[in-house]
């Protein structure tokens, strides 16, 4: 399991952050280029199945099913293909595990999350693939879970639950504060299939459990020629909280993330000098951006669906650093619409525990309509809405003027427009949309706004 | 004087309690339904999403093809109910069953992505349940984008969760008691096909074993349904 980590451990970072900017790329790249030496993981081959053990098996060849039936698997071959790519890379040669059969997909859920099935299915969210920076860090993500698979976890951890009692409780602390969205929608898939497994899903598995997974994943990654200090990278990557969600509870018993930094880095002492020239490759931003783009742009979707507009913000931020072009410029538009009155940040005070406790309760209360009309009326949110619409209105206008200007862009603007209650511009603006678009999918619901508007306008 | 007022000081605690701890389970009806400005003719069901859980003494244990059978078939009564009892015709949804091998995932991205929205929405309808009769609740005119059939006046969506005890722990019911009975508690929330709007929310729910209680089943949905009127000829 690959969960982000509620912590607060500047000082540990800050010291980590140190020591790792003097082994930057450049320098990295200019050590030794010696042969790496790897341990490949040792798997539990006296691992003896039980009715226990097979029932789980069983849940979770289900969960598989559920999950691809209820249209959570994004079906993009190439994204696929690509990802499979890398996980098997990281399986040691010739290992044969009794009752696994890896496969690899992406799961349409704007989170970042990560997770093992015990049939050797990883699932990787669109959310964390969209967060990510290069191939390397998700090399670490899938070498971790990849051991959970080898290593039996998820039997070990439902043997272990089955004895503590513990799982109801939890469940009842999820639903505390399981967020809504996508994220609810695979969480309620897992839920029903099997319990523990949403429990570890959320939760990660215990200590020692998600240790192993982050000290094996390690071997793993230096066995494929992957940098294993990306391994800590992603873990601060997942620390990142955009919407004020990451609450922690009770239950959370992952190892802090600076304890996790400190183990690491302890373990892999003088490994982290050895760098070889394919690892630099994996390194590369560029490379891993074009492979997934189509990924990062479905995420955007989602995340603007689920209303996570300050994680959507930044994530097409960076899509269009990368490659300014039409789409992207309008999925950053598509973002600053949907951020409206929001600020494009949470202050420091919102990101404490009990502020992100009340923000979840007081969600519960108000639709996001009501939310947006209460931020409205605000000075801070008047300013927010202005700065940006402004932003959108411009963005739509430059996917608009860039080469390929995509048709959705003109739908985009009408929408903003009409928000602005310039209903004549509008409904010009869903014109020209459907005239370039003629069979979208949508085209039912922006004949029906065209009309609205023309009777208010009437 | 004393003892009696402590009596009826009882009474109330015992009162308040007792009703505190019982869901009230009512259907909330949106004005333009009540006023029959909408009506509500023919419907979509969306698959149901229903939970059952085996609860046993080491915690709870998944039934996902128990899980997936009962949602099935709360599916097919919700649609036999609104059908016989209150003459409203159930509509298919278009491309559900295509695979993403037919080219069409798109269609089932937009089912699941719906499905979502509603999940999204279902805890705030639950939090203030009369609200509905206000008609503060939409799932916004994005639900146009499901290109349902031109007939379509609106679209059910159902979740549920159930508990099934094993024999160990109804035991332990009757024996130490503190155990919660088996039960299914379903959501059902009727949406406009046009705008989006909630027209109706109930909450129907019944004692016993989820997976067999197939009669009580059809009797919880007839009474939760009771307020929607009835589409005349």
């Amino acid at each position: 399991m690959f969960p982000r980590k509620p912590t607060n451990l500047i000082v540990a970072a800050l010291c980590f952050c140190v020591v790792f900017t003097s082994l930057g790329p450049v320098t990295l790249a200019q050590k030794k280029t010696a042969p790496v030496e790897a341990t490949p993981p040792p798997v539990k081959e006296e691992f003896k199945f039980g009715q226990v053990d097979l029932e789980v098996l069983e849940q979770a060849d289900l969960l598989d099913v559920r999950l691809e039936r209820d249209g959570l698997v994004l079906a993009d071959e190439a994204a696929n293909a690509y990802l499979r790519r890398i996980g098997k890379s990281l399986i040691p040669r010739g290992l044969e595990l009794e009752r696994v059969s890896w496969r690899f997909h992406i799961l349409r859920d704007p989170q970042p999350n990560a997770f093992a099935l015990p049939n050797g299915s990883i699932y990787v969210t669109t959310g964390l693939m969209t967060l990510l920076d290069n191939e390397s860090e998700l090399a670490a993500v899938l070498a971790h879970e990849l051991t959970h698979a080898m290593r039996r976890h998820t039997y070990m951890h439902n043997r272990s639950n089955r004895k503590k009692f513990l799982t109801m409780n939890v469940m009842a602390a999820v639903g505390a504060y399981a967020p809504g969205g996508v994220v609810g929608a695979v969480i309620m898939v897992v839920t029903t299939v099997a319990p523990f497994i949403m429990v570890a899903t959320i939760y990660g598995y215990s200590r020692d459990l998600e240790r192993e997974a982050d000290l094996k994943g390690i071997d793993m990654m230096i066995s494929a020629e992957y940098p294993p200090e990306e391994m800590v990278s992603v873990m601060k990557l997942l620390d990142k909280d955009f919407e004020g969600e990451n609450i922690r509870l009770f239950y959370n018993d992952h190892p802090a993330l600076d304890e996790r930094i400190k183990y690491l880095s302890s373990y892999l002492g003088g490994r982290a000098d050895k760098v070889t020239p394919q690892m630099e490759l994996h390194r590369e931003r560029a490379a891993y951006f074009q492979n997934v783009e189509s990924v990062m742009r479905h995420d955007l979707q989602l995340s603007i669906n689920a209303g996570r507009a300050r994680s959507a913000v930044y994530l097409a931020q960076r899509l269009v650093d990368f490659h300014a072009d039409s789409e992207n410029l309008f999925w950053l538009a598509e973002s600053y619409r949907t951020l409206g009155p929001r600020s494009p940040q949470l202050t420091e005070k919102e990101l404490t525990n009990s502020a992100k406790k009340d923000a979840a309760k007081k969600s519960l209360k108000r639709t996001n309509e009501e939310e947006e009309r209460e931020l409205l009326a605000t000075p801070a949110g008047k300013e927010n809405w202005q700065r940006h619409q402004q932003m959108a209105e411009d963005l739509y206008r430059r996917a608009l003027s860039a080469e390929n200007p995509v048709p959705v862009a003109h739908r985009g603007l009408a929408m903003l427009y009409e928000k602005l209650e310039r209903g004549s511009d509008a409904a010009a603006e869903y014109e020209k949309y459907l005239e370039l678009s003629p069979t979208a999918s949508d085209r039912a619901r922006i004949q029906r706004r065209i009309e609205t508007l023309k009777e208010k306008v009437k | 004087m004393r003892d009696r007022f402590g009596l009826k000081m009882f009474a109330l605690v015992v009162l308040v309690v007792v009703s505190g701890s019982h869901r009230i389970n009512a259907q909330f009806i949106h004005p333009k339904i009540k006023s029959k400005e909408t009506t509500i003719r023919t419907v979509v069901v969306m698959p149901a999403k229903v939970n059952v859980v085996r609860d046993s003494m080491k915690g709870p244990e998944g039934m996902a093809a128990e899980s997936d059978e009962l949602s099935v078939r709360v599916e097919k009564m919700v649609a036999e109910v609104l059908s016989k009892r209150k003459n409203v015709t159930t509509l298919p949804i278009p491309g559900a069953a295509a695979a993403p091998a037919d080219g069409d995932s798109q269609q089932k991205y937009n089912v699941a992505d719906f499905q979502t929205k509603f999940d999204e929405l279902l805890p705030k309808i639950m939090k203030k349940r009369s609200d509905v009769k206000k008609g503060r609740f939409s799932m916004g005119d994005e639900v146009l984008n499901l290109n349902l059939e031109k007939g379509a006046d609106a679209i059910v969506f159902i979740r549920g969760a159930g508990k099934k005890l094993t024999g160990g722990k109804t035991a332990m019911r009757w024996l130490v008691g503190g155990v919660v009975p088996a039960y299914l508690r379903l959501q059902i929330g009727i949406v406009d096909a046009r705008n989006g709007e909630v027209l109706l929310y109930t909450d129907p729910d019944l004692a016993g074993d989820p997976t067999t209680a197939i009669d009580r089943l059809r009797k919880a949905l007839e009474e939760g349904f009771k307020k929607l009127p009835e589409v005349k000829g």
